[in-house]
This record gives C-alpha cells, sequence and structure tokens, in this order.
C-alpha cells in the first residue's frame, strides 16, 4: 500500500512550487491514473516517489516503510519505473531486461537473475526476440521491453509515466492490458499517468486529478463527472452513457470560434 | 537477418578472441620491426640475450618497453574514452574532455621554458634551477597540472548539480584556460624553448621506459578494473539519468568515479607521452559499432582494440621515418580516420 502525504516540492527555492500538498493512497494490485494538464506536476510526482527529486515536505511510505529514507538500491527493489522517454544502450533484450536486477545482483548476474530475466520475458512475451538488439525494435516492442525491465525488478508498485506515448491503438491497448494483468496477478501497485481520458476510465481503478499542484479529485473510476475534468482541464467535455460505460467527448470545434 | 544477428554473444566472443590474438601477433612484429637492421633471427637472440651487446640493448631496453607503452597507453586511451562517452552520455565525448590535455601540454610548457632556460631573459627567471632539463620532472609537472585540472573541474561541478552538459562545458572552458595559458608561455620562449615545447606535445612512444611503463599500468589497472566491474550500472546508464537512478545505480557517485578514474588515466598517459589524439574516439565507436553497447564486452574490445591501433600506428611511424619515427599522435590519427569515417558510414547504411 502507497501512501504519499502532504507531498511538497519545487525544482529551486526561488521558482514556484509544483506539487504544494500532494496525497494519495493506493492499495496493493489496484491501478491508479494520475490525471492533469500538460505541467501540472504529474512527472515531478513520480520523480519524488521514486527517489529522482526529493520532497521539500511531506511523507511518501510503502507498507509503513518511509521510502524516503532508503537506499536508491532498496527503493529499486520496491519501486520500478518505465518513463516517458524509454532509451536503451545496443544491449540485446535479454541482457536489457537482466539489467533491471542490477540492484538486486550488484556486480554480476547470477543464475537465479537469469532465470527472473527468463520468466518475465515470458510473461510478457517477449521470448522470441530476447536475442535482438533492443535498439532495432519498434516502439511498441521497446515499451514491452522497457516494462519487462521494470518488472525484472520484482517491484511491489510499478510506475508508468505515458506508457502509451507513441503506440498505434492496438499496442495501447496491449500494453495496458498486460500492466492491469500484472497488477491483479503479482498483486502489486500500478500507478500511471494517461493523457487518453477515455483509456484512463477503462483502465483505471482509481483517478488521481492533479490541480494547483494537489489532488483536487481522487475518486474510483465510476464517479468521475465531466465537472471534475471540465474543472481539472478548462475544457468543455461531456461525458455520455453508451452501453453501460462512461464516455467523453469533447465539444465539436465549430466554425465561429476559428 | 544479418542486423538481427548482429549482437549476439559469439560474435561479441569472436571479436574480442580475434582483437586480443591481433595484438599478441602484433606486438612481435612491432619488437621485429625498426631501423637498426637487425634481422629476425638477431632480434629472436637478442630476445634470449643472446645478440650482441648491442642488439640486446636495442631489444630490452628500446623495444620492449616502446611495445609495452603502445599496449598499455592505446588501452587505456581507448577505454577511457568508451567511459567517458557512457557517463557523460555524449558520442563526442573523449579521454580529453575534461581538458586534461591541455593542463598537460600547458605543465610541460611551464617545465621546458620557464624552468629549464628556454625563456627569453627579461631579468629574473627561474631556468638557473635547471628543473625542466629532466624529463621525468617534465613529466611529472604536466600530471600534476592535468591532475590539478581534473580535481577543480569535479570540484566545480560538485558543487552545483552534475548533470553531463555542465561536466562537458566545463572541460571546454577548463581546456581553453590551459591553452591560453601556453600560448602567453609559448610568447616569451626562445626558439629552442619553443620547439622543445611544441615537440614534447607530439606524442612519441619512444619515452617510454619500464619505469614509465609501470607506472602507466599501475593507473590504468586500477581504472580498468572500477570500469569492468561497473559494467551493468553503465549499461544502466545508457538509458538515461533518471532511469539508472530508479535501477538503483547511485549516478552522481558513478559518474565522479568515472571522469576522476578516465581522466587519471588520460593525464598519465599525455605526461609521460605527449598527446596521442583520436584513440579514445576511434575505438570505442568502432568497436560499439562491431558489438554493441554492452560494457561487458566493449570495455575489454576496447583496451584491445586501443592497443591495437596504437602498436599498428607506432610500428608505422618507425618504418615510414627512416631512422627517427614520426610522431605517433599523427600517425594514429592518419591510420584511424579514414577507417573510422568508413566504419560509420557502413553503419549509415545498415539503419
Amino acid at each position: 500500500m502507497l501512501e504519499v502525504r502532504d507531498l511538497r516540492f519545487a525544482y529551486s527555492r526561488r521558482s514556484e512550487p509544483v506539487l504544494r500538498g500532494v496525497s494519495l493512497s493506493l492499495a496493493d494490485g489496484e491501478v491508479g491514473i494520475v490525471l492533469g494538464r500538460n505541467g501540472s506536476g504529474k512527472t515531478t510526482l513520480f520523480s519524488n516517489i521514486l527517489g529522482i527529486n526529493s520532497p521539500s515536505s511531506g511523507s511518501i511510505t510503502f507498507d509503513g516503510t518511509d521510502i524516503l529514507k532508503l537506499s536508491r538500491r532498496e527503493r529499486a527493489k520496491m519501486i520500478a519505473y518505465v518513463p516517458q522517454d524509454i532509451r536503451f544502450g545496443a544491449l540485446t533484450v535479454f541482457d536489457s531486461v537482466l539489467m533491471g536486477r542490477v540492484a538486486r545482483f550488484g556486480l554480476t548476474a547470477g543464475e537465479e537473475d537469469r532465470e527472473a530475466a527468463r520468466r518475465v520475458l515470458e510473461d510478457v512475451g517477449l521470448t522470441e526476440l530476447a536475442e535482438r538488439t533492443v535498439t532495432e525494435l519498434s516502439g511498441g516492442e521497446r515499451q514491452k521491453v522497457a516494462i519487462a525491465r521494470a518488472l525484472a525488478q520484482e517491484p511491489r508498485l510499478l510506475v508508468l509515466d505515458e506508457p502509451t506515448g507513441n503506440l498505434d491503438i492496438a499496442n495501447e491497448r496491449l500494453i495496458l492490458e498486460e500492466a492491469r494483468k500484472l497488477a491483479r496477478s503479482r498483486g502489486i501497485g500500478v500507478l500511471s499517468s494517461l493523457h487518453d481520458l477515455n483509456r484512463a476510465l477503462g483502465f483505471g481503478d482509481r483517478l488521481f486529478f492533479i490541480k494547483d499542484g494537489i489532488v483536487k479529485y481522487d475518486c474510483r473510476r465510476g464517479d468521475v463527472t465531466a465537472d471534475m475534468i471540465n474543472d481539472v482541464f478548462g475544457g468543455r467535455v461531456r461525458m455520455i452513457d453508451f452501453e453501460g460505460e462512461k464516455i467523453v467527448i469533447d465539444e465539436k470545434i465549430t466554425e465561429e470560434e476559428t | 537477418m544479418r542486423i538481427r544477428q548482429a549482437h549476439t554473444g559469439r560474435r561479441k566472443a569472436a571479436v574480442i578472441i580475434i582483437l586480443a590474438a591481433a595484438v599478441v601477433v602484433l606486438a612481435f612484429l612491432c619488437l621485429f620491426a625498426g631501423s637498426s637492421g637487425m634481422t629476425i633471427s638477431d632480434c629472436f637472440a637478442a630476445l634470449a640475450k643472446k645478440g650482441t651487446a648491442a642488439q640486446n640493448r636495442i631489444i630490452w631496453n628500446i623495444r620492449i618497453p616502446r611495445v609495452i607503452a603502445a599496449i598499455i597507453a592505446g588501452a587505456g586511451l581507448s577505454v577511457s574514452g568508451l567511459v567517458m562517452q557512457t557517463t557523460l552520455s555524449n558520442t563526442m565525448a573523449s579521454p580529453s574532455t575534461l581538458g586534461v590535455s591541455n593542463a598537460a601540454v600547458f605543465g610541460a610548457n611551464l617545465s621546458l621554458i620557464a624552468f629549464a632556460g628556454g625563456y627569453l631573459s627579461v631579468g629574473h627567471n627561474a631556468s638557473d634551477y635547471s628543473f625542466g632539463g629532466n624529463p621525468f620532472a617534465t613529466s611529472a609537472v604536466a600530471f600534476v597540472f592535468a591532475l590539478l585540472s581534473v580535481l577543480l573541474i569535479l570540484g566545480l561541478c560538485r558543487v552545483r548539480a552534475f548533470s553531463p552538459g555542465v561536466v562537458v562545458l566545463a572541460g571546454i572552458a577548463m581546456g581553453s584556460v590551459w591553452t591560453a595559458g601556453t600560448t602567453i608561455l609559448q610568447f616569451y620562449a626562445t626558439d629552442v624553448g619553443l620547439s622543445a615545447a611544441v615537440i614534447w606535445s607530439f606524442g612519441d612512444l619512444g619515452r617510454a621506459t619500464y619505469a614509465t611503463d609501470l607506472i602507466m599500468l599501475a593507473v590504468v589497472a586500477v581504472g580498468t578494473v572500477f570500469f569492468a566491474l561497473m559494467s551493468w550500472r553503465y549499461n544502466a546508464l545508457l538509458s538515461g539519468d533518471a532511469a539508472a537512478r530508479t535501477m538503483g545505480v547511485n549516478v552522481d557517485r558513478l559518474r565522479f568515479f568515472s571522469l576522476l578514474l578516465a581522466s587519471m588515466i588520460t593525464a598519465v598517459c599525455v605526461s609521460f607521452l605527449g598527446i596521442i589524439g583520436f584513440v579514445g574516439i576511434i575505438c570505442p565507436h568502432t568497436i560499439k559499432k562491431l558489438i554493441g553497447q554492452d560494457h561487458r564486452f566493449s570495455t575489454p574490445a576496447s583496451l584491445l582494440a586501443g592497443s591495437l591501433l596504437l602498436l599498428l600506428a607506432d610500428t608505422f611511424a618507425r618504418s615510414v621515418g627512416h631512422g627517427s619515427a614520426l610522431p605517433v599522435g599523427a600517425i594514429t590519427t592518419l591510420l584511424g580516420a579514414p577507417f573510422f569515417v568508413a566504419v560509420i558510414l557502413a553503419g549509415r547504411r545498415e539503419s
């Protein structure tokens, strides 16, 4: 169980704080989606949880452990990350996944690490590509490798930053399905940002809307309203029911306005 | 299919084995090549210390230390280039990105011009100490300035965040300061002092002795062991700072020690041998094209490739120089650059 309490952060003493008291909690096996406008602080929130940046105040605990006090390696065993801009060196897919275990093995990978990497590759369906060089794969395949690498860390929490950024609609679905399956089957928490509201409604168990540096709305997916979305994004969307499912549609861009 | 197979384990192992074999063969060829008119059997006799006194001296006191210097310095400069490129995530990074070479050249100029009488007298000068007359002292002064430069830069970068871009820019600035200092020194130098300083800066393996080889070996060995142990961390760093941090890598500490050791290797090589350019760029890049970026393989392969290039260049430099070897630093670039361009262009076509 991840608990973030009253998290505050600014990039420098002079600049405006990005996070002004963010609080949220996420149970094991749950998928939480963080939503907000560009620059609202989603990536900043993640970077604080991941220890890339340190908050100026507030607490982040996982199952009661204060993760701000953990060493990098201890934290890496608990939380894994799939960044928005995925980069790899020219390594094989297998080695790129094995690399995820560096916090566990330290200097050289042992047989158990290789075994773990093989299992993860199997789980995400990458076994066939194991000996290929990552840099020569397609965007969707690379995304899967990044997720596999994160899973090889055997984390309790998986943080995904815009995991569908460059993917086509089929790959997008595949990645999100995979993530949810993993959350359920391994009981790990998944915290993700997503720009597509309908995807967020279909994928997340809980939605955290960030505005003005705080979580303004924190709700189950069934409780999301058009007013919340319009408040957070300053948009003009409506919500309609379609065969029992809520769908967000944006107001048409009319000729008069353009 | 060809691309798919490009970086498989077998290929990596093959490249490393071929390179190692080539280094061994070339090291012996290099022993036998020279301007003294010794035949191969003379060389073998001298190797067994059964030649004439002069032949024994040529092999044991001149050629062997020189070949060892080529192997060590080539390996050191190449691996230090590889580490610089990874830790600064910059393909243009080289062993002297932090301005180490410029600092060493300044130190050597100071020693040769100000302390060895190469100074246009304007009243007081330090030439009475004739300190710079000792080549070892010149190397020592060069090394002190190189080290000073490295520590200054790493210290400065430690104060602010350790971002690669900042390190590279600080290195360029620092290097320019030393070059400016060198220019001013040379402005006041006598003709003799100036030519001594300029010739010093040409890389020359002929300056190597067993003592200098041993010192270089110690520094390169410490660096290489560290680089090899950090292979997986470097691999993680190839995914970017943020990703590496979330994999548990202490990026700032890794960067600090990597830059320090890589620069120390460069400092010691330049101080003893002068500037041997481009090895640290050509070799790692060629290796990365051949076997990929996995540091478990690219580190040993770069070491060997560096030794190979410098041995080749030195053999060539001694063969065409009619008795006096051409500056090896220029030859590495002359031999390496066309090959390098070919490798890069071949890579373009594939992708």
